[in-house]
């Protein structure tokens, strides 16, 4: 190689150490490149090179379950553009720097686009009061002046004459998973400020994992069951169930370390409706599966296990309840273990590979396979993903999965899996004010049942609709809902069963949207209050599920237009209320205007008493500052349950014990006056859901229809991003045969419908989905006609508002029909034009 | 699209000149660099492509890298892989001789394929040479435009966006010849994988020797 060329071979020398001093943030590029001049012309000059450009550390910070760099590069008050972590914005990083121990935490294509987001045209910059009816998309400027005293006077008018019920929290962590501006069901800004208002319902199930939830609580007593990201790279067989994390990302690297187990020989299992990117990325066996049916089929293996003798006995005796009659607590002692249910000992119904194969469609051939698979391959991961659970009684394919976790003794052990959730290494995660008033609440119910509660008041049974118990007289009375706070959330466009909701709205006389674009939600609401985003405040960013490193989050920017941080309003408002002191303890009165200090007090305290005192960090705040990124190293890969597993700690059940039979199901007096409302077997079950291929229901509606995650949207964020629109369309997944039964072509426009509502959107025909299953993305914008069809494929219109007994939402319980339409799919947002916001552009010196 | 532009004679005569040397007898780079992609390990995401976008600052339309979905089979038996691609920075590009004001031209020393934008005249000839569909009309402006390779982050020591943005690792540059003859160490590659200059439904290499090389899909393979 030619000595000239030697700079470029240096660069592209992964583990040149001195890069960090040639190429760091801020420094010129001399050194390697000095022999080269600029580059001599780009296609679209003027055009700012990044190092011409100052570069802030910041992260992404919404709801997709991980936590990626972004790296922004601005002029002045404007940002250029993004990049990601490129290994050099960590001690001892340099650029390259991506070791299996430390690796990059690299942006996905969503986090990519987040300029495009910032800037958007549906961003709202001023605070916006409804002039026109709920969803018309009418509104006018308002001061924040106007618009905090129009909401506090109604908050007082709404409490006075309706009692503390009367405020629904939908908070939701659409806005900030951070530290400290949080949004967020249970730990949120909003949640404080309406609780310490003493005027909140709270909505206590999570639409995405409710089933599970559940089932780690009663298992393992935590939700804490998952592993580090990194623990994948150990595993000899990973099966993935209805799980795709091509599309869904938890934790920074999982994707990458799965790779890394294939490259060592791990094998892969898909168990789901379609053939996803994740199956070919690691060349999966698939499995095509019934939607609904996995807790028979789970039970399936679970037979042919026990019938082979297969289960590891002593890992049973020794950690788990109720496996078996050897293993039934003394209460017990005679009952129903989950080995009698599954041979049919204690019903007559053996549930054999044969059995499940009738129920869930897959070959009992194949299940006796896999089961042989996952019983004598060590260490397996069997990841039970939370689709399958999103579904009338999820909960029992979770429980279910559970089980058969542990009959296999791969608890506990590194390359096994206990997931589940999937929460992994328990991070310093708040640095919210530590007082008792972060989650009180008058009633809590399930977060889809809102719109029945509202439409029923007061002619409604408790079970309808989850009520939480309570330990004072208003247990069990239904609460009376006048109005709805959103914060973070789009739920009105994002919940089940959009038409029940919309009926439901009108009955309402105060709704609040906290946001910083326009939202379906945001037309319906009569205050729009403007919040500035990530990239507008200071706060420090965590990983979601797994991952062990902390992100700086300074504001990198001003607030865009007038906006406000959630903090700043709230704090306001509560000012107004006059209990500001008691909820922004560390502001002053002018916090409105001059937050910065008080954010920062807040921030620099949690990270000295929190994460430097309690996770042996020694690096100080300012030092993180300087670097943005602190990923922690770990001896080893963190393994869920590992201290109960070989130090004997006990699991924080009632028993200390893997509860498959579980002590409070099974001690249950009366289900009705529990926030499940319905019974629920205390070992995991099949229940035949109501609706599903196998249905009487399917003889009107054929064709049973799942919606999963997206990747080029989380939930319904970024779904007016052109760039991200380049990359899909929101489509309907048809299996070949049955399109060509009905003579539908990739791109024809399609109707989908059932009883709840109608949706037009075009076809994506392929192999690759299941025949009698069809797939739409659940988030896109809705976007309704004059005959109430929704034009832009939203499939919550389809969706039922009847939650599993757990709580799980049942968003993939759905039965549609489908035909060729002449109706128009939108694949915009027509509505953008009467509700955008005015939009304002700094001048930039660039 | 704004009033027509006005060039400098002179430097279109040079570079109309400069293009007529390197018609029959193409630029032979120091050494050539080019991009690997693999197209089993890919998971599709496109955080590449994004990427690329937000770098070179290009509203919705033109798309320098594209990721393109192949799938196939008859259920349950069905596969599928990505190919990913931007500009090739060919050896041979059958771009450039097709460009009347001699706008591009392919550089020295790591032979990337670049448009000057102050001498491209939006005439559209190069997008419809390349078999790959890399030059691309940005009617924003009426400028034909492409992937550079991110030269300016190559100067300044670092790698193009899109290979620092890649989720699985699966996308890299490197001197080409190293690439294919395995000696370059990258992750794109896995242990006991090799590359392939070709894959199925592309154009043929002999074209305009494309530097890209490919660890195939099994279903992907030509012969
Ligand atoms: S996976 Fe989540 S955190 Fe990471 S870049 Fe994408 S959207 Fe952002
Ligand atoms: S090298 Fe740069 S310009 Fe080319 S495709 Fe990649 S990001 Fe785009
Ligand atoms: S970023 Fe990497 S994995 Fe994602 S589509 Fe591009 S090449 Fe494939």
């Amino acid at each position: 190689m030619s000595d000239k060329l030697k700079w470029l071979a240096d660069s592209l020398n992964m583990n040149r150490r001195n890069f960090l001093k040639t190429t760091a943030v801020g420094a010129a590029t001399t050194g390697l490149v000095t022999a080269k001049k600029d580059a001599e012309a780009f296609a679209y000059e003027p055009y700012p090179k990044d190092d011409e450009l100052e570069t802030v550390v910041t992260s992404c910070a919404h709801n997709c379950g991980s936590r990626h760099a972004l790296i922004a590069h601005k002029k002045g008050d404007v940002i250029v553009r993004l990049s990601t972590d490129d290994g050099r914005f960590q001690k001892d990083g340099y650029f390259g720097k991506d070791t299996e121990e430390e690796p990059q935490l690299r942006g996905c294509l969503r986090g990519r686009s987040y300029r495009s987001r910032i800037y958007s045209q549906e961003r709202l910059l001023y605070p916006m009061i409804r002039v026109g009816a709920r969803g018309e998309g009418k509104f006018k400027r308002a001061s924040w002046d106007e618009a905090l005293d129009l909401v506090a006077g109604k908050m007082l008018d709404i409490k006075m004459k309706y009692g503390p019920t009367a405020l629904l929290d939908q908070s939701y962590a659409g806005a900030s998973w951070g530290v400290f501006h949080k949004s967020d069901q249970i730990a949120g800004l909003l949640g404080r400020f309406l609780g310490l208002f003493g005027c909140r319902t709270n909505s206590w199930s999570v639409p995405s994992y409710q089933g599970t939830v559940f089932s780690s609580t009663q298992t393992f007593g935590s939700i804490e069951d998952g592993n580090e990201d990194d623990a994948y790279a150990y595993s000899k067989l990973i099966i993935m169930w209805g799980w795709n994390p091509a599309y869904t990302f938890h934790g920074g690297n999982t994707f990458y370390y799965m790779r890394l187990a294939k490259q060592r020989g791990c094998k892969f299992v898909l168990i789901d409706p379609q053939y996803t990117d994740a199956a070919s990325a690691y060349d999966a066996w698939w499995i095509p599966i019934r939607p609904n049916t996995d807790a028979a089929m789970l039970a399936g293996m679970a037979h042919y296990i026990f019938a082979n003798n297969w289960q590891d006995q002593l890992f049973i005796n020794k950690f788990v309840q109720g496996m078996d009659q050897g293993t039934m607590p003394e209460w017990g002692k005679g009952g129903e273990s989950f080995k009698d249910y599954i041979m049919g000992f204690s019903d007559g119904i053996a549930k054999t590979p044969e059995w499940a194969a009738e129920i869930c469609g897959v070959p009992a051939e194949d299940i006796k396979k896999l089961a042989k698979m996952y019983a004598l391959t060590k260490p397996a991961a069997l990841k039970a993903s939370w689709a399958p659970g999103r579904n009338a009684y999820g909960e029992q394919y979770n429980r279910m999965a559970a089980a058969l976790q542990a009959m296999t003794g791969n608890i506990g052990k590194l390359g096994g899996c206990a997931e589940g959730i999937g929460k992994g290494w328990h991070a310093e995660g708040s640095a919210l004010p530590e007082d008792p008033y972060s989650n009180i609440y008058a009633q809590a119910i399930k977060s889809d049942r809102w719109a029945h509660c509202v439409l029923n008041f007061p002619n409604l049974k408790r079970e309808e609709i989850g009520l939480w118990p309570r330990q004072d007289p208003t247990d069990g009375l239904p609460p009376l809902i006048k109005g709805i706070f959103w914060q973070g959330s789009n739920w009105f466009n994002q919940l089940t069963n959009i038409n029940k909701e919309i009926k439901a709205i009108n009955n309402l006389e105060l709704v609040v949207c906290n946001d910083s674009t326009i939202t379906p939600s945001g037309l319906y609401a009569d205050v729009l209050l403007p919040v500035a985003t990530h990239f507008e405040r200071h706060d420090v960013a965590l990983p979601w599920y797994k991952g062990h490193y902390y992100i700086h989050r300074p504001k990198v920017i001003e607030p865009m237009g007038e906006s406000k941080t959630d903090w700043q309003i709230y704090t306001e408002l509560a000012y107004r209320l006059g209990f500001g002191p008691v909820y922004n303890p560390r502001a002053k009165r002018d916090y409105f205007h001059y937050n910065d200090a008080t954010d920062e007090e807040y921030l620099r305290y949690w990270w000295e008493s929190k994460v430097m005192a309690h996770q042996h960090v020694e690096m100080s705040w300012d030092e993180f500052k300087h670097y943005g990124i602190y990923k922690f190293k770990m001896d080893k890969p963190h393994v869920a349950f590992e201290d109960q597993i070989k130090k004997g700690k006990p699991f924080k059940t009632p028993s200390g014990k893997i509860e498959i039979l579980s002590t409070p199901l099974a001690t249950t007096p009366d289900f009705a006056k529990t926030q499940f409302g319905y019974y629920i077997p205390p070992i995991p079950k099949w229940i035949e859901p109501w609706e599903w291929l196998g249905h009487q229901k399917a003889v009107k509606y054929p064709f049973h229809m799942i919606t999963p995650h997206p990747r080029w949207r989380t939930h319904s964020i970024f779904n007016n991003i052109p760039w991200l629109r380049e990359t899909y369309e929101q489509e309907i997944t048809i299996n070949a045969s049955d399109a060509k039964k009905r003579g539908i072509k990739t791109g024809d426009t399609i109707e989908a419908w059932n009883d709840r509502g109608k949706i037009v959107l075009p076809a994506y025909v392929t192999e690759r989905c299941m025949p009698g299953v069809v797939v739409v993305h659940e988030g896109s914008w809705l976007d309704l006609d004059e005959n109430g069809v929704d034009r832009s494929g939203n499939p919550d219109f389809l969706t039922d508002d009847n939650p599993s007994p757990a709580g799980a939402f049942a968003y993939n319980t759905i039965l549609v029909d489908f035909k060729k339409s002449d109706l128009d799919h939108r694949p915009g947002w027509d509505k953008l034009a009467t509700s955008r916001s005015h939009v304002y552009r700094r001048d930039s010196d660039m | 699209m704004t009033e027509a532009k006005k060039l400098d004679k002179e430097q279109v005569k040079q570079a109309v000149k400069r293009r007529k040397q390197v018609t029959y007898a193409p630029v032979q780079p120091e050494e050539q660099l080019g991009f690997v992609h693999n197209n089993v390990d890919c998971i599709g995401c496109r955080a590449c492509e994004i990427a690329c976008k937000d770098k070179n600052g290009l509203a919705a339309g033109p798309r320098f890298r594209r990721v393109q979905y192949i799938e196939g089979g008859t259920y349950p038996e069905v596969y599928a892989y990505k190919v990913n691609m931007s500009c090739n920075h060919c050896a041979e590009p059958a771009c450039l001789p097709t460009c009347p004001t001699g706008a591009i031209w392919k550089r020295a020393d790591n032979g990337v394929v670049d448009i000057d934008s102050t001498l491209c005249i939006g005439c559209r000839r190069c997008e419809a040479a390349c078999p790959f569909g890399a030059p691309q009309f940005d009617p924003s402006d009426g400028l034909v435009k492409k992937c550079n390779m991110c030269i300016d982050e190559l100067e300044a020591g670092r790698k193009p966006y899109c290979v620092m943005a890649c989720m699985m690792r699966v996308l890299d540059i490197g001197p080409i010849d190293e690439i294919r003859s395995g000696e370059y160490d990258t992750k794109a590659i896995g242990p006991g994988e090799e590359t392939t200059r070709r894959v199925k439904g592309l154009a043929n290499p002999d074209l305009t020797n494309p530097s890209i090389a490919f660890i195939p899909h099994s279903k992907g393979k030509v012969d």
